[in-house]
């Protein structure tokens, strides 16, 4: 082209047009711009929602979130009592943090001007330093967005109207890629540790099975739990309700991944073979255990590794105390338990059976051929129902009846049973009667939402067909002319505040009998130790304060020499704070004779 | 008398380079007889730092390869790890992305017309379009949350769904863009300063193109019809109709000829996508990041980002880690052996308008 | 996809017919192929790739570490316009002395990936003609890209904490210390 391009002159001239044009990117006076609905700015945390989990400060991929203590905050159950701090020198922005936070009290706001002379001011702690920041939230995370899988894998069972034929196992266990898939829920806070009694390291075994190492999880299991595929079965999981996924979701189904890790060492051998226990030399000192129950058990196997001479006395033909003879095998299959005893004797505990401490051998003769002596002795008895007429022939106590089921009998229940009370071993009593071919009804004094059973159990027993009547108090058994149970009379309660604000108290309605045709009746409404066994001369230093023995955090009694736990010492009354008492009775008393 | 070689550097710090790089070349009175690119003033060792974090944290550190366009890296990685783990996005969020990888296309654009007629003296240019930017921005704002990094595009899909009204936005914001073009071709290509400076100048021979490893707009001011987007398809690009442009010659003028073109398909390809966008999930999310590992194997997924082929090449052992993420950004090869070559034989006063008409990014060179 | 069922076969037969023992893998539902071939018939079948096969464009090389095999694996990934089919050609070096034939006169820009791995991995091309620094200034310590080369050991050596962060509690020590649970040496590694 020519040099001279009139086109190409004039055409970039038409820009003079924008002169008298308004500005667009810059406004006078001055506005400040709102930042966007979704900015990322500075951090808000909620510190009353936030549990101190850690996950943000795992995320983030810059290091820049410490957890640290803040005045002010405690930890507690279900929190650990740190909270983030973040470094905004590092800090990207990215809000990954916000992503995986397990409660959502974490996000992100519109604040983006942070001006300080002092450069440690950026070390920033939200919701404390700027408590405002929770008016101008942008970037949160609920539960649908969280990175967080809040739905727990389902666990198959055995569906409710096949399983009353049977006694077979209900719950069928997770499968390995289940389990795997579960694992990898958990996000290793720690937080469900403190409130297992037995203080389980739960993480780690967790983490064990996620990277698919699951004899490395039975080892981790078997560091404080002996019994741990009957707890795996039916403990009743403390952890779980303060899980951190479970503040937002279900929980980590932190049991059934016990009992898958359990479940692949097949036999007591595999089981021996894969945890291979360091067995320390025997160091001449001997421990004597009254009761085969997990107490018992979990101190005797401790003090086992320890070198220690140990031997149980068990007035049942079989170990296991109430797990044994309590619980019903549809929960907890007897091979179950035989396989984890069996275990337990190979590292050379042993159990004398059929040997009642009080009647085959005395006290005393225990407490002066043993170094120290543990008793696990339990609440083997019943609260009757103090009623008019429960001597009569098919009244008895649930208890009672689960222990001769469990031990082979026969019991003649009839085919209408009415089970009184609403705890486990009421529901226990009367799904086991489903299964002998009986309609049963629950009589429980309060409202469903008050029976202290576990939820799971009240909803099987709903789904096998159980008749659960709230609010009712009996008040008599009608015999026929044989004696035998012929109908149960009660009356209906109301619920009347209580006055010192616990739970709601029935108030029998006058005049509002009710009767239910039965044939059997069965009282689970408590039970009580058994404490006969201990002669007089004892009784001074080992004492028994409403129905229990006296123990310090050590689990020893008044006598130096001898220490309990289990049912008949903690009011908690579940296996795992028995195993928690037997572990650190036998702690307590390892301490006690190396010192000597 | 013969003239002797003067050694000059240009850059790191200076006016015309595109970033934190020197180009070192050795002239003979105005023209240049060798070049070299002398790079290293930008290596934060990204790929090294992701083998220390999990799959789902090393995405936080992608988007910082590129600034002008962040999202292509992005969007390679997330369609890398999906290739090697088989994972499916939903289509929502495949229209989204084209969405997002299209506007910052644009924002890209807009920066490059900064960037080229500053190197040649008109620098009305740089201040329309990085403020006519500024509203794409707005909606990459409104959209993510960030305005320059987004951080939005990851493995699964993206990462939030589009805000009420965000559609009605982008259309108007496409409606301005279309009228201010015609500013930006009259002040700029009907400009003939910018006609005489640019035609004939950084040419790169047609048949030697390929084989010198030229990518993109590059390539195709060579004349060569070659883009990713059709070549290769990838998201929903081949749901969607656009034409590929290309011009001979393959110097400047060719080069800004078609980006100018590009704008304008890009512009096409917003408005249909908003017209085309499904309802339906926009994630498929991934499981817990702290376990999340990936089969073993690798995978390489590339992009057409605005300087041409973008690639992410990931090496996975079976474990939560990455054990190898290579990024290959288009400057890689535009900006050291090529740039080297084409620069012999041209003015000083010009390598500027070269550099930036190659798209030269360093950040994307050293990693 | 029959049609790049086909392709595929055709590409396997015709590399296997001049390069014997060239290993394929062909288990990919994309544009895919790998080969996986001796480093010393590299450049003569990236060469064959190029000029016979239509394989004009590289598109990437790169190079990864197995230090646990001792070996590490260089990848290059061609390109056909014409076919639209990635080959990826893979070979492994041995580490400790990793030796390759210098290839830029195949493509040019093989001679920044192999200045690049020569200054970050240590391996050497022969005929290779580049200044010796590209991405590092003054390095005198390993190189970097290896795996057996720990950034963050580094980081700690040669740079200080800025103080204000000491503070910092692990959340599981902090609660296993407030209860009093002991976390067995051999778990330790599965805690967070």
């Amino acid at each position: 082209m020519s040099f001279f391009d009139l086109n190409g002159t004039l055409k970039p001239l038409t820009a003079l047009k924008q002169f008298g044009k308004k500005p667009h990117t810059i406004s006078y006076p001055k506005e400040s711009k709102e930042a966007a609905d979704r900015y990322r700015g500075l951090h808000y945390n909620n510190l009353e929602e936030c549990i101190g989990c850690g996950n943000c400060s795992t995320i983030c991929q810059n290091a820049a979130i410490d957890m640290i203590h803040i005045e002010g905050i405690e930890g507690k159950k279900g929190d650990s009592g740190l909270r983030p701090r973040v470094d905004n020198g590092r800090c990207c922005w990215c809000a990954l943090c916000v992503e995986v936070c397990p409660t959502g009290s974490l996000s992100l706001t519109k604040d983006y001007i942070f001006v300080s002379e002092n450069p440690d001011d950026f070390l920033w702690i939200p919701g404390v330093d700027n408590p405002g920041g929770k008016e101008n939230i942008s970037f949160y995370s609920t539960k649908e967005i969280s990175l967080n899988d809040f739905q727990r894998v389902p666990m198959p069972e055995l569906e409710g109207k096949e399983r009353v034929k049977s006694f077979a196992e209900v719950v069928l266990g997770y499968n390995e890629e289940q389990a795997r898939a579960e694992a990898s829920r958990c996000i290793s806070c720690g937080i469900c540790t403190e409130v297992c009694p037995d203080h389980m390291h739960i993480p780690e075994y967790i983490n064990a099975i996620a990277s698919g190492n699951d004899a490395d999880a039975v080892r981790i299991i078997y560091d404080n739990n002996p019994l741990p595929e009957m707890c795996g079965k039916v403990c009743t999981r403390r952890c779980e309700e303060v899980c951190a996924i479970a503040t937002r979701g279900e929980a980590v189904a932190i049991r059934w991944l016990k009992r898958y890790a359990t479940e692949t060492a097949a036999t007591a051998d595999i089981t021996r073979e894969i945890v291979n226990p360091e067995i320390r030399e025997p160091n001449g000192k001997t421990v004597g255990i009254i009761g085969a129950g997990p107490s018992g058990l979990t101190a005797a196997y401790y003090l086992a590794l320890r070198g220690y001479d140990v031997t149980i006395y068990e007035a049942n033909a079989k170990a296991g105390g109430a797990t044994m003879y309590g619980i019903p095998k549809y929960r907890f299959p007897i091979e179950s338990l035989d396989k984890q005893i069996d275990y337990i004797q190979s590292i050379g505990v042993k159990i004398h059976f059929n040997t009642k401490v009080g009647k085959d051998i005395s006290f005393k003769e225990i407490y002066d051929k043993y170094d120290a002596v543990f008793m696990g002795v339990g609440f083997p008895d019943a609260w009757p129902l103090g009623v008019e007429g429960d001597d009569a022939e098919g009244s008895m106590q649930a208890f009672r009846f689960l222990y001769m089921i469990n031990s082979g009998e026969k019991v003649d229940i009839g085919d209408k049973v009415v089970v009184v009370g609403g705890g486990n071993v009421a529901i226990d009593a009367a799904r086991v009667s489903r299964r002998l071919g009986a309609e049963v009804t629950i009589l429980y004094r309060r409202r469903v939402e008050d029976m202290p059973a576990d939820w799971e159990e009240i909803e099987g027993a709903e789904d096998e067909g159980v008749n659960i009547v709230p609010q009712g108090i009996p008040v008599k058994i009608h015999k026929d002319e044989n004696g035998r149970v012929k109908a149960v009379e009660y009356l209906k309660a109301e619920m009347v505040p209580d006055d010192k604000g616990g739970r709601p108290r029935p108030k029998p309605i006058e005049g509002s009998n009710t009767i239910i045709e039965a044939t059997a009746v069965m009282a689970a409404i408590g039970q009580m130790g058994d404490y006969s066994f201990l002669p007089e001369e004892f009784t001074e230093k080992i004492k028994i304060e409403r129905g229990r023995f006296v123990v310090n955090e050590k689990q020893q009694t008044g006598d130096p020499k001898v220490f309990a736990g289990g049912d008949a010492v903690n009011r908690t009354a579940d296996a795992i704070s028995a195993i928690a008492d037997g572990f650190r009775a036998c702690k307590a008393i390892d301490e006690m004779l190396s010192k000597k | 008398m013969r003239e002797k070689a003067t050694t000059l550097y240009i850059g790191p710090q200076h006016p015309g380079i595109t970033g934190n790089m020197m180009v070192k070349v050795k002239v003979e009175g105005d023209t240049i007889v060798e070049a070299r690119t002398e790079v290293g003033y930008l290596h934060r060792a990204f790929e090294k730092l992701q083998e220390r974090r999990n799959w789902l944290q090393s995405f936080t550190l992608l988007c910082r390869f590129c600034v002008p366009e962040p999202d292509p890296v992005e969007e390679s990685y997330a369609r890398a790890v999906e290739m090697l783990e088989g994972r499916q996005v939903p289509e929502r969020a495949k229209y989204i992305r084209v969405l997002m990888l299209e506007l910052a296309r644009m924002g890209s654009y807009l920066l490059w017309y900064g960037g080229q007629n500053g190197s040649l003296g008109l620098y009305t240019m740089g201040q329309w379009s990085v403020g006519d930017r500024n509203y794409i921005l707005d909606l990459f704002e409104e959209l993510t949350g960030g305005r320059v990094y987004h951080m939005y595009i990851w493995p699964g899909g993206v990462r939030r769904d589009l805000p009420e009204g965000f559609a009605d936005k982008v259309l108007r914001t496409m409606d301005y863009f279309e009228k201010r073009l015609k500013d930006y071709d009259d002040l700029m290509f009907e400009n003939t300063i910018f006609q005489k400076r640019t035609q004939g100048v950084g040419v790169i021979p047609k048949e030697k193109a390929v084989e010198w490893g030229v990518v993109g707009p590059v390539l195709r001011g060579c004349g060569i019809r070659s883009d990713i987007r059709i070549d290769d398809p990838y998201e929903v690009y081949d749901k969607l109709d656009f034409e590929v442009p290309t011009a001979e010659g393959g110097d400047i003028w060719a080069r800004a000829l078609v980006r100018r073109q590009e704008i304008r398909q890009s512009i096409r390809i917003i408005r249909q996508v908003i017209e085309k966008m499904p309802a339906g999930d926009y994630y498929n999310r991934i499981p817990n990041p702290h376990k999340w590992a990936l089969p073993k194997g690798d995978a390489y997924a590339r992009t057409e980002a605005t300087r041409g082929e973008v690639g992410m090449y990931i090496v996975s052992d079976g474990s939560t880690r990455p054990r190898r993420t290579h990024f290959r950004g288009a400057a890689y090869v535009h900006a050291v052996s090529l740039l080297e070559k084409i620069l012999v034989g041209e003015n000083v006063a010009d390598i500027s308008a070269i550099m930036n008409s190659l798209g030269t990014c360093p950040p994307e060179i050293e990693r | 996809m029959s049609m790049m069922k086909e392709l595929k076969e055709n590409i396997i037969k015709r590399i296997k017919a001049s390069f014997p023992d060239a290993v394929e893998k062909n288990d990919f539902n994309y544009n895919r192929l790998d080969f996986i071939i001796d480093k010393n018939k590299v450049p003569s079948m990236l060469l064959y790739l190029k000029e016979e096969m239509g394989f004009i464009h590289l598109s990437h090389a790169s190079c990864v570490d197995w230090l646990e095999e001792g070996e590490f694996e260089l990848v290059f990934i061609v390109w056909s316009p014409v076919d639209k089919i990635k080959v990826f050609v893979h070979t492994r070096v041995d580490r400790d002395n990793p030796v390759m034939e210098n290839m830029d006169m195949i493509w040019p820009q093989l001679n920044t990936y192999e200045r690049e791995f020569r200054e970050l991995y240590g391996v050497q091309f022969t005929g290779l003609v580049a200044p010796d620094e590209f991405i590092l200034e003054d390095w005198q310590g390993p190189p970097p890209y290896r795996r057996d080369f720990d950034t963050a050991a580094y980081a700690e050596k040669t740079f200080w904490h800025r103080p204000g962060r000491e503070d910092a509690q692990d959340v599981r020590e902090t609660i296993a210390s407030r209860d009093g649970e002991e976390i067995p040496d051999f778990a330790k590694k599965y805690s967070r």
